[in-house]
């Protein structure tokens, strides 16, 4: 369970990023994230997992609060929870295998770390990983060989492998085409119901996320302006949660639009 | 500032739009190198004349080089062989040596800039130390001999390796990097599996590059008493018997020209 209790985050220079969250997340839930372009999705997500940290206010993961953790229990903590960028954020250089074999680094002893050797077992997590997401037979394929949606797949392997209680995704699906969209969203939603692990998404893709989510958290200004079931979102929440800037959303569709053909 | 005081060229279209167009700096940046090339001249007392009156003496010295005293090879063998040893240990510990100085040196990947600063600062004073210069004082505190020698170029492949890594890693992509730290990794740790398989390519490549310059170095450090080759070299020209130092040089090419070879098909690749 992931517990706000009236979070702010200012950055340095007095941007206001987080103002008077109050959120609570249960376990196994897939809530999606909307709000326009720095309204503060992604400083939302990355307090979660300490990424950044939070400036008042108290943050509870499975009832420990976040910003008492120091050093090593941050990184312990981390290793619970996995993270899925827009950009994959994958080593480029080398296989899919080797990418998703990263996550067990924080086990390994000090001269398994400096050699990069890992043991079998770890390799067929890694493979059992990459099985789940569908993508086994490119384990020995360079990551800049593979495409988007396969990248993306070879993140969510890389999480898997961790075996994460919360999953968390920071707009995956913004760089991939509607159909390729469609698959890794069906990979998060078996993910999430399957495994019992808990997505929150940053989502701009609006049908996206009412279509996969159970629940929608909708961010303006650095506020949560709406918390509610996917199904019970109107045209007139969405406008609310868009700042009535109708003009903004209709670029939105609009660019969607463009994609598809 | 330049396009302020020259401005810049403006093109109307059809429909009465104005675009600018900055004006080329190259004319400027030609006119600079002329103006400098004009006063290095001066400051040098460079002079053609010189030069081709004197030309006549290197090919009467080349000359008196050939043919090569062939039975001098078993002397110049030993030396040889030291000159490449000395390259090849002070290549290898240098290169080695230059990841975590230049890891230290990365501003982002260390965030405490007292460091980051102090240790650039420690690598720009160490590469503006001619390698002559630091093997002179490496034959004061090591006595002389081949030791010396191996770390004057250990010190140069420091200098010169970590300079080049630094600006890689710095460069390189951060994003996996996040995800490592995201997973739960150490800023060490995030950056030996995310950013050092980024930079490992291009590192061996410098490594390598930095090893065929280093046989060269290694070959006159025997002037100052460093080892190797150099030490031979100055003897014969000392005693001017120039087809031994005909002799010397045939052989110095000869590995030069194997080792920059084996080095080059092997950079390619990595590339
Ligand atoms: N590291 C930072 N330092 C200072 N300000 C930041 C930093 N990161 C984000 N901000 C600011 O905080 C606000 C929220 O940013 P955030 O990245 O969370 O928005 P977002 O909703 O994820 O936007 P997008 O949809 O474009 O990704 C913005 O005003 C942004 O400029
Ligand atoms: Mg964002």
């Amino acid at each position: 369970m992931i517990e706000f209790n009236d979070v702010e985050k200012i950055y340095p220079g007095n941007v206001k990023a987080l103002q008077h969250i109050h959120l609570t997340i249960d376990k196994g839930e897939f809530v999606a994230v909307i709000g326009l372009s720095g309204a503060g999705k992604s400083t939302l997500i990355r307090c979660i997992n300490r990424m950044h940290d939070i400036t008042s206010g108290q943050l509870f993961v499975d009832d420990v609060e976040v910003s008492h953790l120091r050093g090593k229990e941050i990184r312990k903590f981390r290793q619970k929870i996995g993270m899925i960028f827009q950009s994959y954020n994958l080593v480029t250089r080398t296989t899919a295998l080797k990418n998703v074999l990263v996550s067990f680094v924080p086990q390994l002893s000090f001269w398994r770390k400096m050699l990069g050797l890992f043991s079998k077992e770890h390799k067929i997590k890694a493979l059992t990983a990459l099985d789940q997401v569908g993508i086994v037979d490119k384990a020995y394929v360079r990551v800049d060989q593979l495409s988007g949606g396969q990248q993306q797949r070879v993140a969510l392997a890389r999480t898997l492998a961790q075996y994460p209680d919360i999953l968390l995704a920071d707009e995956p699906i913004a760089s991939l085409d509607p159909v390729t969209s469609a698959q890794v969203m069906d990979d998060f939603q078996r993910i999430n119901r399957d495994m019992n692990i808990s997505v929150i998404m940053n989502i701009h893709h609006v049908e996206m996320a009412l279509d996969y989510a159970d629940r929608i958290i909708g961010v303006r200004d650095g506020e949560i302006v709406y918390d509610g079931k996917s199904e019970d979102v109107t045209q007139e929440v969405l406008d609310h949660i868009y700042k009535g800037n109708v003009e903004e959303l209709r670029e939105t569709y609009e660019g969607e639009q463009a994609h598809v053909q | 500032m330049y396009n302020k005081i020259i401005p810049s060229k403006k093109w109307t279209l059809p429909n009465g739009k104005v675009v600018e167009e900055k004006r080329s700096k190259t004319p400027f940046i030609f006119f600079v190198l002329i103006v400098a090339t004009w006063f290095s001249v001066q400051l040098t007392n460079f002079d053609m004349q010189t030069i081709i009156s004197e030309a006549r003496q290197f090919w009467i010295i080349f000359a008196d080089m050939i043919p090569p005293t062939w039975s001098y090879l078993p002397e110049v063998w030993q030396p040889l062989m030291d000159t490449i040893k000395m390259s090849l240990l002070g290549s290898i510990i240098g290169s080695i040596v230059a990841i975590p100085v230049a890891y230290l040196a990365s501003s982002n990947i260390v965030l405490f800039k007292p460091i980051v600063v102090l240790t650039k600062v420690f690598l720009s004073i160490l590469r503006t130390l001619p390698t002559l210069v630091s093997a002179l004082i490496a034959t004061l505190i090591f006595g002389l001999g081949t030791f010396a020698g191996t770390v004057a170029i250990f010190l140069f492949t420091v200098s010169y390796v970590g300079k080049l890594l630094y600006e890689q890693i710095e460069d390189a992509d951060m994003k996996p990097f996040e995800a490592m730290e995201s997973i739960g990794m150490t800023r060490r740790q995030a950056f030996r599996y995310a950013i050092f398989p980024q930079v490992l390519p291009n590192f061996l490549s410098t490594s390598l590059f930095c090893f065929e310059g280093n046989v060269r170095y290694a070959a006159i450090l025997g002037y100052v008493g460093a080892g190797g080759i150099g030490l031979l070299l100055d003897e014969n020209i000392g005693w001017r018997d120039y087809t031994n130092v005909g002799m010397i040089l045939f052989m110095l090419i000869l590995t030069v020209y194997i080792i920059e070879t084996i080095s080059e098909h092997f950079r390619k690749k990595l590339i």
